[in-house]
């Protein structure tokens, strides 16, 4: 125990960030002696090699982190913070699915899991996680095994099933955070609801870490929450600018940290870097894409596989993402945060995520994101895997078109699983749209 | 048919409600006066206007049901109800209430996950107790605690009939089509019609097996289409034990503790159900049940028969194939969007199914 | 030695038909594309067997096997299992690779099938999906197996939804891709899918094929790389079907 807790502190404070910084370098190297192509992008961010270093460097301690320090895994709105104040070591299994699909390991995942039974219409996040689950499988070396998984359901249900699975694979216990769905807002009995859960969530976290949750760590953890979703808020709001200083794919990478690292010192440090970065390319009048004719809102996940593909058949038109409804999320429910109650203000906080609210307030996020990024069109994603994020866009995309005057196109593809979508049919429907506006 | 009879109870004075699948207080309708009519789709190809609008990756219960909903197919009701089954009946809820598709009244039933934990116990007593006070003002009645707790007696008689003649299956001398017909129809007969017809059918149970078949047991979302039975009676089988998430998993499997308070009555009553993947039941919870099923019948196959799409379902199926493997019970997996009819394709498995277990059993 | 028992297969893209002797062995054979009209065709090749042979009891299978006058009507995967015991006579796991549906069907110690897998309606993993592919790059089925074996490396195709492979494969013609590279990823990608469906194989489990696509040597090959282990490829692979349905009316 204490051999692998010193192998995991050596991992991830000392031996990991040299190992980074090594490949970095050597990436680097690499990149340097192709022949430089005529780019439809700006100047890469230079966080990129910081944002880079911190997920490298988060993995990499995570493959000594089991018998070391408490590991849970957990969905991507779940409210983290009481585990950190807790100490555990947080696994974020959609991430590394994402993670997995940029690699194009998706495939190969699945078939694992086909197999098994599972149906290729499930969730392909889902898939290509239970996937490395049971084939040990990853890009990323290796996964700590859990101690716990924690699931909240205001993404969607099926974290539900997924952790189901994962708990009957692990044999650790899962801790269910169930969210009513919020039809305007939610009543005080299922904000109520909500609490109870996390009150008994944390003890049950207590129990498997051996800890007790003080409130003085908890507050802590809190705070640094509420800062890290108002910074990362911030960065987004730069894209308001005319030309934005970076396109909302750079954000999907950039959000790695507000998801899986959440409520830690060096999460807020990044994004104030990130931020600083973004400002000064505004000031200095620089664009994320070489020429920002159109400015596009996106709703939905991203095409993991094909995010090279469709941004830059985009930027050679003249097309930049401008704002995401989905990275926006991050900064939105954090905003609410109360460090002076943080179960009380978590449960209200984590009930009212996007993706748990009816589409009355959807059409709100993307009416107003359209307006205040002064975007003259939309994508919707409209994603094979994640039904809760796409029921309703058909419509969605009629509404903002006639009310706000502006061209929208529906994309059919998947998160994650290359299988699931026609490179070619993609191709020419986001021609044809870009066509459009001409 | 159902329309008619709708419009009937409409004329006595009674309100209808459309209900979507899966779970929801009966009684609590029936002590309001309310008689429910189940939306399971319908089934066939969605139809009229608003036929795409949700999108074909979508599990063809929720899509029928906007369409249907949408051209009018339901304008008997008065209302509808959208218990929180699922993401895709919970995406229908919010379209229609949001986007267009139901211009009348809509409820939700936001009912919790998990096991019985006392936080989920506490909701669901509050979102009961909300859910009868919205439908009491929509109604203009008030819910009067005697009147509750007869309706409860009077489900919890139509469930034990129900379970009865499931249980006692081979003994009973209806076929499977006329026995599930029966059984469906208690979607969206008034509670006393329908006992009616239960204590009718229990007649034709007899001393003896009278079902010769090699019997099965199906486990899935909703029986549709009903011609299923028909192949199943010709390829010489028959279904010996319940576990469509329609029919079988919606009674108790054990006594309810009766409380002074009908409504804590009826929270137990929902923890008494048996596990079901929407209600997020463990696995091992979920595959006893299934075991003992599997004994009590005396099923030497099962029918696994879901609809494409439907997550909570799907997701359980490795575990279900595994248990079954290890047990050495052969399975067929059938998978629908609510055809109106079977595929040639589906038939040809089916007999095929009955054509294994048939030689099997001779070999043994 | 004289005649014993017909069995007619009728598929969706050919109708098969044997004639056998008490001990199984086939006696005459009939082979046609499937017309629509599945009672007359199925009545005029049963009358030509007869009128070579006289008369024998009938047992049909196949697609259309309720519109054939028989005597006993069985589904394909009874009868290919039938047929496939006779050839082989061990237990094993039989892949049928037929025009609408492939099967995977597991043969018990005395020939019994204790399981089976079909593709879901769609034709991903079928003959079907070769056929409209290669049919698309004008690529006749017989010259599949030299194609294929002047490929230098297989050109991965990832769809395997026909209708999204069919475009894929035409846009990897498009970007230059040597033809025998694409139509090597066409079988792998066919195998793997028959390979998902048969899911884990026991070890040491003997491996058969029947069905039409089994006469193709490159498809084989690929299966058995995917597979990793041998197929053995029944005698006249295509007949399993309707030897199987004659046997099963054998007195």
């Amino acid at each position: 125990m204490i051999a692998r807790r010193l192998q995991y502190e050596l991992m991830s404070h000392a031996l990991g960030p040299a190992m980074v910084a090594y490949q970095t370098w050597s990436d680097e190297r690499r990149r340097s002696r192709r022949a430089a192509k005529e780019s439809p992008f700006g100047p890469q961010l230079e966080c990129t090699r910081k944002l880079k270093e911190l997920m490298t460097r988060h993995y990499l301690a995570g493959r000594y982190a089991d018998g070391a320090v408490p590991v849970a895994w957990v969905t991507s709105g779940f409210p983290v913070e009481f585990l950190r104040a807790l100490g555990f070591f947080c696994v974020y299994p959609e991430n590394h699915a994402a993670l997995c699909s940029v690699q194009r390991k998706s495939a190969e995942l699945s078939e694992v899991v086909e197999k098994e039974g599972y149906s290729r219409d499930l969730c392909s996040y889902a898939r290509s996680d239970i996937g490395c689950a049971l084939s040990l499988k990853t890009p990323v070396g290796r996964l700590p095994k859990p101690d716990l998984l924690a699931c909240c359901t205001n993404i969607c249900q099926t974290v539900l099933y997924w952790y189901r699975a994962l708990a009957e694979h692990f044999r650790v216990p899962l801790v269910l955070l169930d969210t009513p769905f919020v039809y305007g807002s939610a009543s005080p009995h299922q904000i109520q609801y909500v609490r109870d859960q996390l009150g008994e969530a944390v003890e049950t976290a207590e129990r498997i870490s051996g800890r007790k949750l003080s409130g003085e760590r908890m507050q802590r953890t809190a705070e640094l929450a509420l800062e890290g979703a108002n910074l990362w808020g911030q960065c987004l709001e730069q894209g308001r600018h005319s030309p934005s200083p970076w396109t909302g794919f750079d954000g999907f990478f950039h959000m790695a940290p507000i998801v899986s690292l959440r409520g830690s010192e060096e999460t807020n440090d990044y994004y104030r870097l990130l931020l600083a970065e973004l400002q000064d390319r505004v000031s200095r009048g620089i664009s994320g894409i070489r020429e920002e004719r159109h400015r596009l809102v996106w709703d939905n996940l991203p095409v993991w596989f094909k995010v090279r593909d469709i941004s830059t058949s985009l930027a050679q038109r003249g097309f930049n993402l401008v704002c995401t409804s989905y990275t926006n999320a991050w900064a939105e429910a954090g905003k609410r945060m109360d460090p002076q109650d943080p179960l009380g203000s978590a449960a209200r906080v984590y009930t009212h995520i996007i993706l748990n609210q009816d589409l009355n307030n959807r059409m709100e996020v993307l009416r107003r994101l359209a307006t205040e990024y002064r975007a003259d069109g939309a994508i919707l994603h409209s994603d094979r895997s994640c039904k809760p994020y796409s029921m309703g866009q058909v419509d969605l995309r009629e509404k903002l078109a006639s009310e706000l005057g502006i061209k929208v196109l529906l994309l059919e593809a998947d998160h994650a699983d290359p299988r699931a979508y026609s490179s070619e049919q993609g191709e020419t429907r986001l021609a044809a749209f870009m066509e459009s506006f001409a | 048919m159902r329309t008619t009879y709708l419009q009937s109870q409409k004329d006595r004075g009674r309100r209808v409600l459309a209900v979507l699948p899966i779970y929801f207080p009966r009684p609590l309708l029936t002590a309001l006066d309310v008689v429910a009519a189940e939306l399971w789709g319908p089934p066939g190809p969605p139809r009229g206007p608003a036929a795409a609008r949700v999108q074909t990756y979508v599990c063809a219960v929720a899509r029928n049901a906007l369409a249907f909903l949408s051209s009018g197919g339901a304008d008997v009701a008065d209302g509808v109800l959208f218990p929180h089954t699922c993401d895709s009946i919970q995406g229908l809820a919010t379209i229609a209430k949001d986007l267009g598709g139901w211009k009348k009244r809509s409820f939700t039933l936001l009912h919790p996950k998990g096991p019985s934990r006392q936080s989920a116990r506490t909701y669901l007593l509050a979102e009961l107790r909300g859910l009868a006070r919205e439908l009491g003002e929509w109604t203009g009645r008030s819910l009067e605690p005697k009147r509750l707790s007869e309706a409860i007696e009077l489900h919890a008689e139509i469930d034990s009939l129900r379970a009865e003649l499931l249980t006692r299956r081979a003994r009973l001398a209806l076929s499977d089509r006329a026995l599930y017909q029966l059984l469906r129809r208690g979607e969206f007969l008034w509670p006393e019609d329908h006992l009616a017809e239960l204590r009718d059918a229990r007649k034709s149970l007899n001393g003896q097996k009278v079902q010769t078949g090699v019997p099965l047991m199906a486990t899935g979302y909703v029986p549709e289409p009903g011609s299923l039975f028909e192949v199943l009676e010709q390829a010489g089988a028959f279904i010996a034990a319940d576990d469509y998430a329609a029919i079988g998993r919606r009674l108790p499997t054990r006594e309810v503790v009766r409380h002074s308070d009908p409504f804590e009555t009826l929270v137990d009553g929902w923890f008494a159900l048996p596990p079901c993947p929407t209600r997020s039941a463990d696995h091992a919870s979920r595959l006893d049940h299934l075991e003992r099923l599997l004994e009590r019948s005396g099923a030497r196959g099962v029918l696994i028969h879901q609809q494409k799409f439907c997550e909570p379902e799907l997701f359980d199926v490795p575990a279900i194939r595994k248990m079954l493997t290890e047990r050495k019970t052969p399975l067929l997996y059938l998978e629908g969007e609510l055809e109106r009819e079977l595929s040639g394709q589906a038939v040809t498995r089916i007999e095929a199914f009955a054509e294994m277990l048939s030689t099997q059993g001779r070999a043994a | 030695m004289s005649v014993c028992a017909f069995g007619i297969d009728v598929g969706s893209t050919t109708t098969k038909a044997v004639a056998i002797d008490a001990g199984g062995r086939i006696l005459e054979r009939r082979v046609e594309p499937s017309h629509p009209r599945i009672e007359e065709q199925s009545a005029r090749i049963l009358d030509s067997l007869r009128g070579a042979l006289g008369d024998a009891p009938v047992g049909a299978t196949g697609y259309g096997r309720k519109r054939v006058k028989a005597g006993r009507i069985l589904t394909e995967i009874t009868c290919h299992a039938r047929g496939a015991w006779t050839c082989a006579r061990r237990p094993g796991v039989l892949i049928d690779i037929g025009g609408q549906d492939t099967k995977v069907i597991r043969l018990g110690p005395s020939g019994e099938v204790t399981d089976f897998a079909m593709n879901e309606k769609c034709a991903a993993g079928t003959g079907r999906f070769l056929e409209v592919i290669l049919g698309r790059l004008q690529v006749p089925f017989s010259e599949v197996g030299d194609l294929v074996a002047k490929a230098a490396k297989a050109v991965p195709v990832s769809s395997t939804c026909t209708v999204f492979a069919e475009s894929e494969v035409i846009s990897l013609v498009a970007q230059g891709e040597p033809l025998e590279g694409i139509v090597r990823g066409l079988l792998q990608s066919l195998a793997a899918r028959v390979s998902a469906l048969a899911g884990s194989l026991p070890d040491g489990s003997s491996v058969f094929m029947s069905g039409g696509v089994a006469l193709n040597r490159a498809m084989v090959e690929t299966l058995q790389k995917v597979l990793g282990r041998p197929v053995e490829v029944l005698p006249e692979p295509q007949l399993v079907g309707a030897l199987g349905a004659a046997l099963s009316v054998r007195s």
